[in-house]
C-alpha cells in the first residue's frame, strides 16, 4: 500500500534530488544555508508535533520541554562523559519519551484549550528548572558544546552543507514515522479520538493508551531533534530551547500554517515561516524596535485569514476554482 | 429462558440532583431481542450509556457472561462484547463511511481484515454504495445506518441500538427489522430502544418499560400493551 502513482513517485524522486543538491547553490558557509538548515530542523520538529496535534487534535504548547531535554541531555553527556552526540541523541529520545509519558498521565483526560494550557505550563516549568538548576545546566548563562576537530563521529562539521544533509535526513525520518503512524491502526485510532472520543471508546479504542503512545513517540522525536539543534548552534540557554515563543508556539504555528494533520504541511510551513522571519528581521530590524516582529506577525495573520486550514488546503481550493471557471 | 447473557441488577445513576436511574434490574438471555421503551426522559439512553461504561453507576451490578463490568472503561466492555449505537449519531465526520466502520473492526483485526469485515457490514446494512462518501455528507438516516454498521464491525455478542430506526420509511424499516432478525439467527443478542410501536411490537420477544428512571413493567409485547401502569405512564392517569 504505497498509495502513490508512478507519476507521483517520479515527482518525489525529482524533489529528493533537488533537496540533496540544493546546498551547492549556496555559499558553503554563508547565511542562506544556515537558514535552510533551521527551516529543515523546524519542519522536522513541527512534523513530530503533528503526530499528536495533527492526528489526535491534542494541541500541545509545551513541546519545548522535550526539545530542551534533548539539547541538554546530549550536550551534558558529551561534556561530562565524552559520549558522542549520536548516542546522546538516543539517550535524549529515551528521556524525551519518558517526560512525555510523565506529563501525559495527568493531562490525558484534558481536551482542547485545557490540554494546551497544561502543556504550556509544563514547558514553562522546564524552563524555570533549566534556569535555576545552574549546577547542571549552567543556568541562564547558557552552555557551550565543546568544539573539537570537525568529525562525523562527534556530529560536528566543517561545512554547513553537511549539517544540511543531517537535517534533511532527520526531516525524512520524522516524516516517514508520521506517515507510517497515519496509515497504521494507531493512526486510525488517533483520528477516531480526534473526531469523537466517546464513540471511539465505545467501539473498542483504548483512548488513554492510544494518546500516550502517540505522545511518547512525539516527545522522543522532538528530544532527538533537540540534540541536532545543540550540535548545530554550539551554544544555547534555557530561554532558547525551553522557550514558548522560540520553540513551542513556533512548532505549532509552522504545522498550522502549512496544514495540520498532513505530511507535507509542516514542511511547507517551515519553508515559509523560517525564511519569512529572517527576512522580516533583516529588512525591518534596523527601522524601529519590534517592527520586524510586527511585520512577521501581520504576514502570518494574513496567511491564516486567507486559508485557515493551511497551505495544504490551497491546492484543492484552486482546483475547485479552476473547474468552476471551466464550466462557465 | 436459560442462563442470562446480560444481568443488570439494582443499577442506580444520579446526575447532581437528578436520579436518572434507580434500582434498575433486567436480564437478557442469549439470542433474545428485548425492547426498551418509555416516555422521553425515562432513562433509556442513560441506561445504555451506563451499560457500556460511559457512566459509572453509583449502585448495582452489570454482569455480562459471568463477568462484572462495573468500573470497566468502555473499550474493555466493547472487547467483552457489548457495544451501543448513539441516538444522536456519533460518527467520525471527516472520515469516509468505510473508515468509520473499519475503525470498529480494529479492536480484533489488522487493517486489511478489518476493511474486508467493514465492507461486509456495510453490505448487510444495505449502504455499501456510499462506502467512499464522507460521513459529513450523509443524510441523517444514512448516518444512523453507518452507526449500526460500525457497531456490527466490532463483532459484538450483544448490541444496544438507540433509536437506530429513527427517520427510516416503512420499507426501510421492514428491511432493517429483517436484518435484525437475521442477526439474531446468527447468534447476536439485541436490546433496542425505539419509539415506533409497530416495529417494537413486531420485533421484540420481550419489552422492558422505564419511567422516571425506574423499571415499571416487563413482559411480552401483548402483556405490556395491556398493562395499566404502562398505559398510565404513556397516556396519563385518566386513560388507565
Amino acid at each position: 500500500m504505497s498509495g502513490l502513482s508512478p507519476r507521483q513517485w517520479t515527482g518525489l524522486a525529482l524533489l529528493a534530488a533537488l533537496a540533496i543538491a540544493l546546498p551547492f547553490a549556496f555559499e558553503p558557509r554563508g547565511y542562506g544555508i544556515r537558514i535552510l538548515c533551521l527551516a529543515l530542523l523546524f519542519a522536522a520538529m513541527a512534523q513530530a508535533w503533528n503526530i499528536v496535534a495533527g492526528l489526535a487534535n491534542q494541541i500541545s504548547l509545551g513541546h519545548a520541554a522535550f526539545f530542551g531535554i534533548g539539547a541538554y541531555t546530549s550536550t551534558l553527556l558529551l561534556i561530562h562523559f565524552g559520549i558522542t552526540p549520536w548516542l546522546g541523541m538516543f539517550a535524549a529520545a529515551i528521556l524525551g519519551g519518558a517526560a512525555a509519558l510523565l506529563i501525559s498521565l495527568p493531562t490525558m483526560r484534558l481536551r482542547g484549550h485545557y490540554f494546551a494550557l497544561a502543556t504550556l505550563a509544563f514547558g514553562e516549568v522546564m524552563r524555570v528548572i533549566g534556569n535555576s538548576w545552574g549546577g547542571l545546566t549552567g543556568g541562564p548563562v547558557g552552555i557551550s558544546v565543546p568544539f573539537a576537530q570537525p568529525s562525523l563521529a562527534l556530529m560536528q562539521f566543517r561545512e554547513t552543507r553537511s549539517s544540511y544533509w543531517l537535517m534533511l535526513a532527520a526531516l525524512v525520518v520524522v516524516t516517514l514515522v508520521f506517515v507510517a503512524i497515519k496509515r497504521s491502526r494507531l493512526g486510525y485510532r488517533l483520528r477516531a479520538i480526534k473526531e469523537n472520543a466517546d464513540a471511539a471508546e465505545v467501539i473498542g479504542v483504548d483512548t488513554t493508551r492510544t494518546k500516550i503512545i502517540a505522545a511518547v513517540i512525539s516527545g522522543a522525536l522532538t528530544a532527538a531533534l533537540g540534540t541536532l539543534y545543540a550540535q548545530f548552534q554550539f551554544f544555547f540557554d534555557p530561554d532558547t530551547v525551553f522557550g514558548v515563543a522560540s520553540v513551542s508556539v513556533r512548532m505549532a504555528m509552522i504545522a498550522i500554517v502549512g496544514g495540520i494533520g498532513t505530511a507535507a504541511g509542516p514542511i511547507l510551513g517551515a519553508l515559509f515561516v523560517i525564511p519569512l522571519e529572517e527576512f522580516a528581521n533583516q529588512v525591518f530590524s534596523a527601522q524601529a524596535a519590534g517592527l520586524s516582529q510586527l511585520v512577521f506577525g501581520l504576514l502570518l495573520i494574513l496567511v491564516i485569514l486567507i486559508e485557515p486550514r493551511g497551505f495544504m488546503a490551497i491546492g484543492p481550493r484552486l482546483q475547485r476554482l479552476l473547474r468552476k471557471g471551466d464550466r462557465r | 429462558m436459560t442462563a442470562a447473557l446480560l444481568e443488570v441488577s439494582g443499577v442506580g445513576k444520579r446526575f447532581g440532583g437528578l436520579q436518572a436511574l434507580s434500582d434498575v434490574s433486567l436480564s437478557v438471555a442469549a439470542g433474545e431481542i428485548v425492547g426498551l421503551i418509555g416516555p422521553n426522559g425515562a432513562g433509556k439512553t442513560t441506561l445504555f450509556s451506563t451499560l457500556v461504561g460511559l457512566h459509572r453507576p453509583e449502585s448495582g451490578s452489570i454482569w455480562l457472561g459471568g463477568r462484572d463490568l462495573v468500573g470497566l472503561k468502555p473499550h474493555r466492555i466493547a472487547a467483552a462484547g457489548m457495544v451501543k449505537t448513539f441516538q444522536n449519531v456519533a460518527l467520525f465526520l471527516d472520515s469516509s463511511v468505510l473508515d468509520n466502520v473499519l475503525t470498529g473492526g480494529l479492536m480484533r483485526h489488522s487493517i486489511p481484515a478489518a476493511r474486508d469485515l467493514a465492507r461486509r457490514c456495510l453490505e448487510r446494512v444495505g449502504i455499501d454504495s456510499i462506502a467512499d462518501k464522507l460521513a459529513r455528507d450523509l443524510s441523517f438516516p444514512e448516518r444512523a445506518r453507518v452507526e449500526v454498521a460500525r457497531a456490527l464491525c466490532t463483532e459484538p455478542r450483544i448490541l444496544l441500538l438507540d433509536e437506530a430506526m429513527a427517520a427510516l420509511n416503512h420499507a426501510e424499516m421492514d428491511a432493517f427489522m429483517a436484518l435484525l432478525r437475521q442477526l439474531r439467527e446468527e447468534g447476536l443478542t439485541l436490546v433496542v430502544v425505539e419509539h415506533h410501536m409497530r416495529a417494537i411490537m413486531a420485533l421484540c420477544d420481550r419489552l422492558v418499560v422505564l419511567n422516571f428512571g425506574q423499571m415499571i413493567a416487563t413482559g411480552t409485547p401483548e402483556q405490556i400493551a395491556r398493562d395499566p401502569a404502562v398505559v398510565e405512564a404513556y397516556l396519563g392517569r385518566s386513560a388507565a
